[in-house]
């Protein structure tokens, strides 16, 4: 029996729209393992998106529950959510959104500073490690403006990476990138769950999808169905593409 | 129609900055308008009343006549001098409560028929009829004594008249307005009482003979026939030349001398608050400046978008500068209307300083004008901080390219792990100098503002030390002068008994003329006392020294010769020094004792023995002891006028204006300046958010960066303060006759202004950034 990581039940979500309220997320439960690259997919305006940063947090919901390791983080204090944020969550976004006027570097060590999960000293070395890892190490010193996209969003990872986070939310982090980066960010993604690190990751691309063990369908709101597959190996990449393919077809993706 | 709709649409979009701007121009104009009422209004009215009340082109305030017609008619019979009307008089000292005034009082005999005083409203707020006479015991009087000497109505003011204690006492009935020695600044004090009293105290003088006190006299208003054929100084000395009016005149004061004496606080607190109003300006066009610039980067886009469909470069400019006018003109108008109960509020309030009510009504033309031209020069100012919008390339401003990408440069300023809100704030601060430029020069301009009043406070002392140092020809703790044969060992034994006499002198102030104009010879037994700021002090009794004043008057340089005429005679002196003294508006010399006596008559009497105290602090314990022991026989003086209390406690009232001021202003522009930094900063805040940053730190880092600037500001306002306010308000100081002023602040004044400005910037950011909790991490997301 695998260990719940993090767990949404009942997670409703509206939006006010014209004098009225519009219905993203309706009943939502959903589970996430430890050591799983878990994947929402799902239509554009489908919701995967506000499930995910429903489900981190980032964002309240309407009603529902949301548990990460039997807390419930759905009740947290605007403290209590920084603090969740800086050491059991990292997050990747589609626009990297690193920090304008902080180096690559800066922007990695300023997440780990604010973890406050080792000393400056050490946060500075896991950040030049990470760096390394992420084959940034030579962007290290640049603003991102100054950066290519693949480059920022490795070291958006790096980032994400810096407090040792016990989950890493990823969204769309290969909508803003060309094929070679973003094939180098799923890769450094597959790597980091290859050594135990809990993803939960959205997209919209086949490809990328392939990447977790598990894929879950969102429609209208609501989660339809759910694939289950093996740890991803890069000789079984086309094979896993066509069953996911032909998964999303029996689900008129 | 278009252009309507788009400067709708902005001036929604921009409504924060407009009403910042609104608040600014509003204060500023406020200010402004204030001032200028009050110092155009202030001047006019005194002249005016001047005029109106007969002080004539000059005034002389005579005594040891009985009868001073004689001496009228020989003035009026100089064909430069049209006519002379009299005004009879009696000089005595007088106290109230037990407080000696430090000058003469002059009872003057009211005439109702002569229409010549306008009286005051028991709460003193405004006018009332005069009375048709004033009864046995009743006397009226300056509502500067009200800060001079705490008076109230129903108070007793008593008169010595004679020896053995023949004094006079009044209950103050009411006040009225005195234009010639109204103001706190003047000494010399006025009072009215009716016929009854006046003709009494006359019958206790004559009759007195040696043991009389008080003094009769009378005020010589001479009218030149043509005023403008001479200059009041030539008037001055062809009559003494002519006549025999220096042999009975105590002192001459021109209507234009008067007049200053009259408007010096006005003058100085208006040149104050008038660099003040400068320098909130100068606030309004940085900030102004800011909102413009930093408007157009948000706007980008928009007129990019604006321009593809049509818009010229012209007519967004032309909506920018309308959309700014609004806030500009609205604040004008609001100013202007505020101008006229300020300036009643000004006038009550400055009543028991300045002894006049100052009319409220509103200079329009000269307000008109400042505020036409302060229009003109912040529209040329939009004109100017809008020409980027003609340069705007639609495609490039679609693109959302605007010029700055890619030119930053790394800044060297680290991010401490152990400090990171400070390295994040110095981070945004470096990358981002010009949006912070706006408000480090605002920290400068009212550091430098307050840090000057503050020199100035600090120059005054809280017992108004500096201002007496540059009154008095020589310091002194306190000064005593006897009438009649009171032996001085006595009182010097008095004194004793109470604390030690470490060093004394003798001063007197004797009435001479130098090269035939009029002045007040400052005589001491020791010259070396003297504040000398130039040369040497005159030591050799063929000497004299000047103020620059009269030098400059006079044309005189050290080494010149001038002639000095005295009550017994007259003779040549050469000027070996210049010294500071600020009495009369600087018009006086000084001398010493032997060469005074070279053309002034002694007596025991005339001198004041001025004395220095092992401990100061028995001043006021001897000073009241003297009093009861000795009554009328003795006059005791502190190093200390009553004059003094209006200025100080006027200063305070500045200061308290300024700080207010400043707090409104920075708060205006922290919280324009710090929403701009806000909106432009959404999406980094938001990233912090995510990464685990509490609502608190990153307000505190936003405060931080306001905390730095303001640091930065108030070191190079005390920087510009410590080398301009000397030489600054030397220059406005010489205008009332003080040429000593050298501010040594102490260092809690340097630190105040300092501290205050940085502890407003700061907490008015982090309440600013308050507004930081409602940027959601969801800005981040991008569905």
């Amino acid at each position: 029996m695998r260990e719940i990581l993090l767990k949404g039940t009942n997670i409703c979500k509206t939006f006010p729209k014209n004098g009225g309220e519009t219905q993203i997320l309706q009943s939502v439960n959903v589970e996430i393992y430890q050591g799983d690259f878990a994947i929402i997919m799902g239509a554009s305006g489908a919701g995967k998106s506000t499930l995910l940063y429903a489900l981190s947090g980032m964002d309240s919901i309407t009603d529902g529950e949301i548990t990460y390791k039997d807390q419930k983080i759905s009740s947290f204090s605007e403290k209590q959510m920084a603090a969740l944020r800086a050491k059991e969550f990292g997050f990747v976004f589609q626009q990297t959104h690193l920090v304008s006027n902080l180096t690559l570097f800066e922007n990695v060590a300023v997440a780990g500073y604010v973890s406050k999960t080792a000393s400056p000293k050490e946060i500075q070395e896991r950040a030049s490690r990470l760096l390394r890892q992420m084959h940034a190490e030579k962007a290290a010193g640049r603003l991102p403006s100054q950066v290519s996209g693949g480059e920022a969003q490795r070291a958006a990872i790096a980032r994400a990476m810096i407090g040792n986070p016990g989950l890493l939310f990823a969204d769309e982090p290969t909508g803003a990138l060309n094929k070679t980066n973003s094939e180098e960010v799923l890769n450094l993604l597959s790597d980091l769950n290859r050594n135990g690190q809990s993803i939960l990751m959205v997209t919209h691309d086949a490809k990328a999808a392939i990447r977790g063990n598990r894929i879950l369908y969102l429609e209208d709101g609501q989660l339809l169905d759910e694939l289950t597959l093996p740890i991803f190996q890069e000789s079984e990449a086309r094979q896993r593409e066509e069953t996911v393919t032909a998964w999303l077809s029996s689900l008129r993706w | 129609m278009g252009n309507k709709a788009i400067f709708k649409a902005n001036s929604k979009r921009h409504r924060g900055a407009l009403i910042g701007i609104f608040i600014l121009v509003f204060l500023a104009c406020a200010a402004l308008g204030t001032v200028l009422t009050v110092w155009i209004n202030s001047g006019r009215y005194v002249h005016g009343e001047l005029m109106r009340a007969g002080f004539g082109s000059l005034t002389a305030w005579i005594s040891g006549l009985t009868d001073a017609r004689p001496l009228a008619n020989e003035v009026k019979n100089l064909p430069e001098v049209s006519s002379v009307e009299i005004q009879n008089l009696i000089f005595s000292n007088y106290a109230v409560d037990g407080q000696e005034s430090d000058s003469e009082g002059q009872l003057i005999l009211y005439h109702s028929e002569e229409s010549r005083y306008r009286f005051f409203t028991d709460d003193l707020h405004g006018y009332q009829e005069q009375p048709a006479a004033i009864s046995s015991g009743e006397i009226y009087v300056s509502p500067s004594l009200v800060s001079m000497m705490g008076l109230t109505l129903g108070d007793e003011i008593r008169f010595p008249i004679a020896r053995s204690g023949r004094d006079k006492v009044f209950t103050v009935t009411g006040f009225y307005e005195d234009p010639f020695m109204g103001s706190s600044m003047i000494g010399m004090k006025s009072f009215l009482i009716g016929e009854d009293d006046y003709r009494e105290i006359c019958q206790i003088i004559q009759t007195s003979g040696i043991d009389a006190l008080a003094r009769e006299g009378a005020m010589l208003h001479i009218f030149a026939a043509d005023p403008d054929a001479m200059t009041s100084s030539e008037l001055n000395q062809l009559i003494n030349e002519n006549t025999s009016l220096s042999s009975y005149a105590e002192f001459i004061h021109s209507e234009d001398a008067i007049a200053g004496f009259m408007l010096i606080l006005q003058n100085a607190f208006a040149a104050m608050l008038m660099a003040f109003v400068a320098a909130l300006l100068f606030v309004v066009v940085i900030v102004l400046g800011h909102s413009i610039s930093s408007g157009i980067e948000a706007d980008y886009g928009n007129m990019g978008m604006l321009k593809t469909v049509g818009f010229t470069g012209g007519q967004l400019r032309g909506i920018w500068l309308v959309q700014y006018l609004t806030g500009i003109l609205g604040g004008m108008a609001a100013g202007l209307a505020a101008v006229i109960p300020l300036s009643r509020l000004t006038s009550n309030a400055t009543l028991t300083t300045t002894g006049i009510y100052i009319p409220a009504d509103l200079p329009i033309g000269w307000c008109l004008l400042a505020f036409g031209i302060l229009l003109g020069l912040l529209m040329g100012f939009i004109r100017l901080k809008t020409r980027p919008i003609r340069d705007i390339a639609p495609m490039k401003a679609i693109r959302g390219d605007i010029g700055a990408a890619g030119k930053t440069k790394v800044s060297r300023t680290p991010i401490w792990g152990n400090h990171l809100q400070l390295g994040i704030a110095l981070r945004q601060l470096t990358m981002g100098k010009r949006r912070y430029s706006g408000a480090c020069m605002v920290a400068v301009l009212l550091v430098f503002i307050a840090s000057m009043i503050g020199r100035m406070d600090s120059w005054l002392e809280s017992d108004g030390k500096g201002m007496m140092d540059a009154f008095n020809p020589a310091d002194h703790d306190i000064g005593v002068q006897v009438f009649g044969e009171l032996p001085m060992e006595e009182v010097e034994d008095a004194i004793r008994s109470y604390t030690d006499i470490t060093d004394d002198y003798l001063l007197v102030m004797q009435g001479v003329a130098v090269n035939g104009m009029d002045y007040t010879a400052n005589v001491i037994t020791e010259p070396e006392r003297f504040h000398i700021l130039e040369g040497q002090t005159c030591l050799e009794d063929d000497e004299i020294v000047l103020t620059e004043f009269v030098a400059a008057n006079l044309g005189i340089q050290i080494g010149d010769s001038v002639t000095v005429t005295g009550d017994s005679g007259s003779t040549e002196y050469i000027v070996s020094g210049i010294y500071s003294c600020a009495n009369d508006m600087g018009d006086n010399v000084g001398m010493s004792r032997e060469g005074y006596l070279k053309i002034g008559q002694d007596a025991p009497q005339l001198w004041c023995h001025h004395y220095f105290l092992e401990d100061e602090a028995q001043k006021a314990a001897i000073t009241m002891a003297l009093e009861n022991a000795y009554g009328g026989d003795i006059h005791i003086h502190e190093n200390t006028w009553p004059g003094l209390f209006g200025i100080i406690s006027a200063m305070q009232a500045l200061i308290v204006f300024l700080y207010v001021m400043v707090a409104v202003f920075i708060l205006v522009v922290t919280v324009l300046t710090g929403s701009k930094l806000l909106a432009a900063e959404q999406r980094d805040l938001g990233i912090y958010k995510a990464l685990g940053f509490t609502n608190r730190q990153l307000m505190t880092s936003f405060a931080m960066r306001f905390g730095i600037i303001a640091l930065l500001g108030s070191a190079m306002g005390s920087v510009l303060s410590a080398v301009l306010t000397d030489p600054i308000v030397s220059a406005a100081m010489k205008l009332a006759g003080i040429s000593n002023f050298a501010s040594e602040p102490s260092v809690g004044s340097i630190l105040l202004p300092v501290i205050t400005v940085i502890l407003l910037f700061t907490s008015f950011a982090f309440l600013t950034a308050g507004r930081l909790k409602n940027i959601d991490v969801t800005i981040l997301i991008s569905e």
